[in-house]
């Protein structure tokens, strides 16, 4: 008897609509907006220029890596530089090595010294995401 | 490690304390109490857990743990722990956050971060005058 995948819950990064999705999903389409919503987790080692970068899943910005794009995420790790909102869902780290311009917004924040961040900040325990009504979402 | 002879704030304001002016000192300082007005050293600033501070604060170093409301200007570095309740603009040239802390307002860290910053807000230390024989 075949094993049904593990699931997980993520929002869309456009309209935050709640989905379920298999945990080797790549891609889903939200229900909500009709929009594609890529789940997968990414690496960026070298320059990256892009009207938005929306994924719900973990995305490591490299020592050598440059991302510029309005960021939608969730979970970040800057070790390059960011250049951009950034709107994550889960957490932004932002290492000794990490650079980020622009304004920023998540439940968990963290940053080591040595880290640069100029930009408008908010974070902390009371923007972690909320569920919505997806049927609300679609009106 | 921390010299346990040595302590690390040589002034604590007190939880039972409220002070609302102009504060200047030398050390370093910690508040666990109520503080309103404007802090000015070249030192230390520690803000306790339970203490509440609106201030306009131009230190050398702040650690905070507690609420803050107002605008931070550090020549050295900030830190936020964990239990921090930040609503302020800060500008030093390091920064570091603990995770759970909670931050609303404009942060401009890096190492050129003061140079927008009119010298004549940090504390000029006094030269001494030689003694007259």
């Amino acid at each position: 008897m075949g094993r049904t995948p593990d699931k997980r819950q993520i929002f869309c990064t456009r309209c935050d609509t709640p989905l379920e999705v298999s945990c080797n999903a790549r891609s889903t389409l939200c229900p909500g907006c009709h929009q594609n919503v890529r789940t997968e987790d990414e690496e960026l080692n070298t320059y990256c220029a892009r009207r938005e970068f929306f994924t719900e899943g973990t995305v490591t910005v490299g020592k050598k890596g440059v991302l510029i794009a309005e960021v939608r995420v969730q979970t970040l790790i800057v070790q390059g530089e960011v250049k951009g909102s950034v709107r994550a869902r889960h957490s932004i780290h932002v290492t000794k090595t990490g650079r980020v311009f622009g304004d920023i917004r998540t439940p968990v924040f963290v940053m080591e010294s040595g880290a640069q961040l100029i930009g408008k900040c908010e974070f902390g325990p009371g923007l972690a995401p909320r569920a919505v009504d997806p049927c609300a979402a679609r009106a | 490690m921390a010299d346990a002879s040595k302590p690390e704030f040589t002034t604590i304001l007190a939880s039972d304390c409220s002070f609302k002016g102009e504060m200047t000192f030398e050390g370093t300082m910690k508040v666990d109490g109520k503080f309103e007005g404007k802090i000015t050293t070249k030192g230390k600033l520690g803000v306790g857990k339970g203490a509440h501070l609106c201030a306009e604060a131009i230190v050398g170093q702040a650690s905070i743990e507690g609420a803050f409301k107002g605008n931070v200007v550090a020549s050295e570095r900030i830190e936020l722990a964990a239990s921090a309740s930040v609503m302020a603009d800060l500008r030093a040239p390091k920064l570091v956050v603990a995770e759970g802390a909670t931050f609303v307002g404009n942060v401009h860290v890096s190492p050129d971060a003061l140079k927008g910053v009119e010298k004549s807000e940090f504390v000029v230390p006094i030269p001494a005058t030689p003694l007259k024989k």
